[in-house]
């Protein structure tokens, strides 16, 4: 029998803890994770046997009835990386979910292995049906998940937002499948990428489809659900949510632009890039303003998510210019940044829940010297901070990198002046999304984890348990081997996007792309080389008997520098917050709780808050104008039953007078 | 058959001037009676077997005793209730009836012109109509659920000149529906007394949220 199936049914399998009985709640957690650890093994195994030795058959092909399951390499690609978030994350979740004993764990677990079960028969259903019974499974389980501390009013009102929120993005999915399917007739893949759709039928197609997928993977106008929901799950399910679930979009939406859709028309490409990049850089402009932690993530991954279709973007419109050899590098891009994404993405998240559990906050601005406390959550959180900020011996770079020439590609393939200027504009936005990423990332773990305790919540905080640093430590491993040694990841996924034809962009040095007129090379190997020479070169040069280091007191206009005297995370940003005054809007607001006098013996309470844009510009006035229009229907319906009989026999006099009259 | 029809819309036009409970009951009654006799006539009409007696039996049992008789046992048990209408609101009741009359008689031209039983369409229609027009414009809930039964006769009686005999499953249908419709609806009319010491339904506007 297939590992595939198996997988499927020991994921089915852990679903029983649901029905555990209520005395064994610690045996019911241990074996949901444990069940949900094979089964993502086994995930990875099958989609790894499958991809390393290319034969152009199915991953899996079943089908029963109607349904059908069948996985390509496109799937195999997020199947590797819901694969690997599976194991990791279930490793990390043994400890973790112990903090849920006696509220609901075993609801957790079974919920956890239907969640990753639905996401993986996302990937591998071979028809609409199947795709959109599990797309919907997943929403719902992940809606339960968001909504499991329903004690918290917060955690309702986010639940619901999501829940809202994702099935708009479920019924835009289900019109675009719809369009699809009735002109090839059939609801299965292979039969859809038949179809014969043209004209506004197609770009309606498009549109919903992209809507829809967007949606789900938090795409600037459509993010609104994403920083609330996060921060609202158990901090493994929102690992799983943005490190696979908003993939599982991409996906689908690759599904569409690569199968169904095509990608010929050049504004297709093109509406994708310029949300992907402003999803980008509004991403983490948001990112470096929050103070939760996990808000900071989220916004966070809707920049990552917008990078990521920066680079879909750019491919489809490489692709509409009649150059799909080129259009690899941009795949590639997507793919590889997809999946270091998910490594990131869950080590910082599981990072915010070992925060969490070692302090009960989330507000950065209360910590402070966690390095000291817990060490290895530290330095694994380094790497996660060090790749999300993109920097060089972390995967985080070599997804952005690929990005970048995709798009130096594209300004050298441009025919027009028009094209090259949206190229440098892309260009400027993807720089500036990079340093705000950079310093969101100094700001999140320096204020977190440098400097001196700000509250009393550090000093009871601990090192985190076994499973939990094993977690961390196996995605920060993940992040820096692929960080040093990109070649194997990279021809992984360009085989995945273009089939064996072209010569692999990646060898032990570095990899290698020649698609923008000269060859580019990033290797971090010899970068690592260089730094280490100019490191011993600079160690032989400086090293004196002088250099010695004197510790002291840091000299503080004669009084004792104390732990409120440091940058405060709010601080840290406010340079930006100047900066993008116009974008951003912020409300401050100072009052004096007491005033004596105008400079002494005065107490402030100041107050900053960030209004999110999109909802007060597009989310509230449609908002007022539903219940404006509402409130019409209101005056109709006025709870008397009288008058709604009064209604019936109105609509029957008119039918019995326009049937006489006819 | 002329005589009934005139007798029915007699009892109708009696039903909207109607005030008291216990008065409105027995229109209701001698209402379907008239039916059942409607019912008899017709069968007997078609043949002489059980499928022709059936209709009218199954009507004075339900519609003519059981009927009644619940609402009148529960109207015995409420006390100072009548339908507080001014003189004016009865008056257009009455108009409207009028007006159904006179449309139920231009329907009837129009859509089956030269018909033999046009009169008793007529007032089957002038019944529909009218059970609406007492829901509407009545307060108490007895009179609703009188109008209620007006309505249901209504069709009931339009349905029997129609078909010439409905299956017997489907009439024991529709009489079993009646019958629970107000069972229930009896139950919840002196659940309302029980509540709100009355059983004016415009008071149910304060159940709304």
């Amino acid at each position: 029998m297939d590992f595939m199936i198996i997988s499927l049914l020991v994921y089915l399998l852990g679903t029983v803890t649901l029905i555990w009985p209520k005395k064994a709640e610690l045996g019911a957690h241990y074996f949901g994770m444990l069940c949900s650890v094979v089964a993502s093994g086994l995930v990875v195994f099958s989609t790894l046997r499958y991809l390393l030795t290319t034969d152009n058959n199915w991953l899996i092909d079943l089908a029963w009835g109607s349904y059908t399951l069948q996985a390509d390499g496109w799937s195999g690609a997020f199947l590797l990386l819901t694969g690997v978030a599976g194991v990791i994350i279930s490793l990390y979740a043994i400890d973790y979910g112990k903090g849920y004993i006696g509220s609901r764990i075993r609801a957790l677990s079974g919920l956890w292995n239907l969640f990753l079960l639905s996401i993986v028969l996302v990937l591998i259903s071979g028809d609409a049906f199947t795709f959109i019974i599990s797309w919907e499974v997943m929403a719902l389980v992940s809606f339960m998940l968001v909504y499991h501390e329903s004690e918290k009013k917060k955690t309702v009102s986010a639940a619901y937002q999501y829940m809202v929120m994702t099935h708009i993005g479920t019924a835009a999915i289900m019109v675009a499948f719809y369009l699809v399917a009735s002109t090839a007739e059939s609801f299965s893949f292979v039969d859809m990428a038949r179809n014969n759709l043209t004209g506004y039928m197609k770009d309606a197609a498009f549109l919903f489809a992209f809507a829809g997928f967007a949606l789900k993977s938090g795409l600037m106008p459509l993010h609104i659900w994403l920083p609330n929901a996060h921060p609202a799950a158990p901090s493994h399910v929102s690992a799983l949510m943005s490190g696979v679930m908003l993939k599982v979009a991409v996906y689908g939406f690759g599904r569409f632009a690569f199968q169904f859709i095509g990608m010929d028309v050049f504004w297709y490409g093109l509406l994708v890039m310029l949300l992907g990049l402003i999803s980008a850089f509004l991403g983490v402009l948001y990112a470096v303003m929050e103070v939760d932690m996990k808000r900071i993530l989220a916004y966070s991954s809707v920049e990552n998510m917008g990078i990521i279709f920066a680079a879909f973007g750019c491919g489809m419109v490489l692709y509409s210019m009649g150059m799909p050899m080129l259009s690899v590098v941009a795949f590639t891009a997507v793919l590889v940044h997809a999946v270091s994404h998910s490594f990131m993405k869950g080590l910082l998240f599981m990072s915010a829940g070992c925060v969490m559990h070692a302090t009960g906050s989330k507000n950065i601005e209360h910590m402070g010297g966690l390095a000291r406390k817990m060490p290895y959550t530290a330095l694994f959180t380094l790497i996660g901070s060090m790749a999300l900020a993109s920097m060089p011996f972390t995967s985080g770079l070599v997804g952005e990198w690929l990005t970048l020439q995709s798009y130096i590609t594209l300004a050298q393939q441009a025919g027009s002046p028009e094209m090259r200027l949206l190229v440098v504009f892309a260009f400027i936005l993807l720089g500036l999304t990079g340093a705000t990423a950079l310093g969101c990332f100094v700001r999140m773990y320096g204020i977190a984890f440098l400097g001196r305790a700000r509250t009393h919540i550090v000093e009871k905080a601990h090192e985190m348990p076994f499973f939990m640093l094993l977690g961390l430590g196996m995605e920060a491993f993940l992040i820096v081997f692929v960080g040093l040694m990109p070649d194997y990841l990279v021809n992984l996924m360009q085989r995945v996007v273009s089939g064996t034809g072209i010569a692999p962009m990646g060898n032990p040095i570095g990899i290698i792309w020649g698609g923008s007129g000269h060859y580019a090379l990033y290797s971090p190997a010899l970068i690592f080389i260089v730094f280490v020479l100019i490191g011993v070169f600079m160690v032989a040069a400086l090293y004196r008997s002088s250099t010695f280091v004197t510790k002291d007191v840091t000299w503080n206009c004669g009084t004792v520098p104390t732990s409120r005297q440091q940058y405060s995370a709010t601080g840290f940003s406010k340079p930006l917050r100047r900066a993008f005054d116009g974008i951003l809007n912020p409300k401050r607001r100072t009052t004096y709780l007491r005033k004596e006098h105008a400079y002494f013996g005065r107490k402030l309470h100041y107050e900053l808050s960030i209004p999110d844009l999109f909802n007060d510009k597009l989310y509230k006035p449609i908002q007022q104008m539903m219940i404006n229009s509402s409130s019409s229907f209101h005056k109709i319906q006025e709870g008397s039953v009288s008058i709604y009989i009064g209604y019936t026999m109105v609509a029957m006099i008119v039918v019995l007078i326009w049937g006489v009259l006819l | 058959m002329d005589y009934l029809v005139v007798f029915l819309v007699l009892v109708v036009f009696l039903q909207t001037r109607v005030t008291d409970l216990k008065r409105a009951v027995i229109c209701l009654a001698s209402q379907s009676v008239i039916i059942a006799i409607a019912c008899f006539v017709l069968g007997f009409s078609h043949g002489n077997d059980i499928h022709a007696v059936m209709p009218g039996v199954l009507t004075l049992i339900v519609k003519v005793i059981f009927i009644p008789g619940a609402i009148y046992r529960l109207v015995k048990k409420l006390k100072n209730e009548r339908e507080i209408v001014s003189a004016s609101n009865v008056n257009y009741s009455t108009m409207a009836a009028a007006l159904f009359l006179v449309m139920g008689y231009a329907l009837v031209e129009r859509l089956m012109p030269g018909a033999v039983g046009r009169d008793i369409v007529a007032s089957s229609i002038l019944m529909i109509m009218t059970g609406l027009s007492l829901m509407v414009l009545r307060k108490r809930a007895i009179i609703q659920i009188c109008g209620l039964i007006t309505l249901e006769n209504g069709i009931y009686l339009l349905g029997l000149l129609m078909t010439e005999g409905l299956p017997l499953v489907v009439e024991l249908g529709v009489f079993l529906d009646v019958l629970i419709a107000v069972v229930v609806l009896v139950i919840l009319t002196s659940r309302m007394r029980l509540s709100f010491m009355t059983t004016d339904t415009s008071v149910m506007k304060k159940l709304k949220g």
